[in-house]
């Protein structure tokens, strides 16, 4: 998968589950804030990408991920080999 | 009449919650569907015997311990509590050797040390890091922050891996997890957090009540009503409705409708879900994700009644094992290769039980052929594995065979009267790989509708216990709660 079908996918994703329209999804965007996420939909971010994608984003690594770059960036370094 | 907090489900959960937010004035109502409250603490009665079904020791109850400060809030402190042997409260036997726990971190990690001397500092490590995992767990009710990160990291770890780098011997491992029948131990998922949680408090301190587990209910019951609290039982909710972005109104399948400011949800969150019909609250993301979380195991449990003075009372629990595969023999149903046996306290003090449990996981794939049709078969199956019990157990406990009547239950049974998905004896599976999914929070999308109950925290009596708490706080605020453990707090008892 490239980085740009990643994003293009993501984005359509986030778009339909969230319902927010995907034109305010640039890479420096915070992701919480764009997405209006509280504790518990940030979760169901983290249940999406681990489901969609079979990458798990441990707690730890889920404070590193601000902006739609960093989503991105960790589901691009995480994907499984095919 | 309109409520201030609707509870749905009259189980641990519920009844904790209910005695929690009655006793800081809150108009409460419990609508159970079942003839009594209790779910998975309640009793049956037999030719004038009550038998448990999944309540057999409580753990932590002296002062400063872990369920201490909760018990002494909720009551349940006055309760005949008889503490188990000192120096032998669990016994695990494994391959016919016997290695016995003893209560006290030092105590137990000094004993098991006799049998394992080259593993005597590890031991002292690990019974460190189960009074640290308690103690953080008590200080994440402070207003003040807590150590978060820690626990977070506990929730993440394998139980297993982490057994495996600190002991080197594989046949200690299998005895520090002997005492895990009270949950589902899965090499690959099960969270340190959960595995320190569900030995932990027994460590500190293990007791067994005089009398059945009602009493646990009874009294929680008795002190909702004494503090203006009602409790409605074979009322089963079949729809919450949404108005607003807020629920109103509980409709019951009897066509009762009931009103309430805040909602508290006791049963499975996924049966929860599928309540609020009509909502816009429940996104389907939060929805799908709670619906396809799994199940633990359920339990076949094995109710041995003895005439009096035939078997002696022993004041420990049994963990019984063929092999030294603990963490894995549960994956095949057949034949038992591991039993719990626990006791009831003598009614007379005679020094003679009159009852006897065994308990051995049992998938609910396994028995789920026979959930519409209970025929002969599915009775073969029950004494045959009821027979494997009481042989596996009898290699230890002589004299089980003598029993006068045995009463069986098993996942299907459990279904029946819990209504718990799948018979489940634990509620949802706790994975260290998804720990953000699943450890719930008591919070759910829809503001004024909470979770409590074993499937949202942790299990057990401890588990749910302290869940009940964490759901009292997201309604009256942490400062509130963390006051009532600290013994501040007005009104009650």
């Amino acid at each position: 998968m490239t980085r740009e079908e990643i994003v293009k996918q993501v984005n359509s994703l986030l778009a339909e589950e969230f319902e927010v329209n995907a034109t305010n999804f640039t890479p420096d965007a915070n992701v919480k804030e764009t997405l209006n996420l509280d504790s518990l939909s940030l979760v169901d971010l983290v249940a999406l990408v681990q489901q969609t994608y079979k990458v798990k984003i441990p707690a730890s690594d889920l404070r590193g991920i601000q902006t739609f770059n960093n989503l991105y960036d960790y589901i691009e370094s995480h994907l499984p080999q095919a | 009449m309109k409520y201030d907090v609707l509870i749905i489900g009259g189980g641990l959960g519920g009844l904790e919650c209910g005695y929690i937010l009655s006793r800081a004035g809150q108009r409460v109502l419990i609508l159970e569907q079942g003839r009594q409250p209790g779910g998975c603490l309640q009793s049956y009665h037999r030719k004038g015997m009550e038998f448990d079904t999944g309540f057999h020791y409580a753990g932590g109850l002296d002062e400063g311990q872990s369920l201490h400060a909760a018990f002494r809030h909720l009551g349940l402190l006055e309760l005949p509590w008889r503490r188990l042997d000192a120096d032998n409260f669990d016994c695990v036997t494994i391959n016919r050797h016997s290695f016995p726990f003893a209560q006290g971190h030092d105590a137990f990690a000094n004993r098991l040390a006799e049998a394992f001397p080259a593993e005597r500092a590890a031991l002292h490590r690990y019974a460190g890091l189960l009074k640290r995992a308690a103690r953080l767990q008590f200080a994440a009710f402070s207003p003040q922050s807590s150590d978060m990160d820690l626990i977070t990291e506990l929730m993440e770890t394998p139980a297993y891996k982490y057994l495996y780098e600190h002991f080197k011997d594989p046949l200690l491992i299998n005895v520090l997890s002997g005492a895990s029948l009270k949950m589902e131990l899965r090499p690959e998922s099960l969270p340190l957090f959960a595995f320190l949680h569900g030995n932990g408090c027994f460590i500190e301190s293990s007791w067994r009540l005089k009398g059945s587990g009602s009493l646990i209910t009874d009294s929680l019951v008795q002190g909702i009503r004494a503090q203006g609290g009602e409790i409605v039982c074979q009322s089963e909710v079949q729809e919450l409705v949404e108005k607003d972005g807020k629920l109103t109104q509980a409709v019951c399948t009897n066509g009762e409708t009931y009103e309430s400011r805040l909602f508290v949800s006791d049963i499975h969150p996924a049966q929860t879900c599928r309540m609020v019909r009509n909502g816009q609250r429940i996104k389907p993301l939060y929805r799908e994700r709670i619906q396809c979380l799994p199940q633990t195991f359920g339990m076949f449990t094995v109710s041995l009644r003895f005439a009096p003075g035939k078997l002696r009372y022993f004041n420990r629990n049994h963990y019984i094992y063929r092999n030294p595969d603990v963490w894995t023999f549960h994956l095949d149903n057949r034949p038992v290769s591991g039993v719990l046996a626990s006791c009831r306290v003598p009614e007379d003090d005679s020094g003679y039980t009159r009852q006897v449990d065994l308990l051995t996981p049992m998938n609910w794939e396994y028995c789920k052929a026979w959930k519409d049709r209970r025929d002969n078969s599915y009775e073969e199956m029950k004494k045959q594995t009821a027979g494997e019990c009481i042989a596996l157990a009898e290699s230890i406990l002589p004299g089980l065979g003598e029993a006068e009547t045995a009463y069986t239950s098993t996942p299907l049974t459990w279904n029946r009267y819990t209504l718990t998905p799948e018979g489940s004896a634990y509620g949802l599976r706790k994975d260290c790989r998804a720990a953000l999914q699943t450890f719930l929070s008591p919070r759910t999308p829809i503001p004024n509708l909470f979770l409590t109950g074993q499937n949202v925290g942790l299990h057990g009596l401890h588990g749910v216990t302290m869940t009940a708490f964490q759901t009292c706080a997201g309604i009256l605020g942490k400062d509130a709660v963390w006051e009532m453990l600290n013994g501040n707090c007005k009104g009650g008892n």
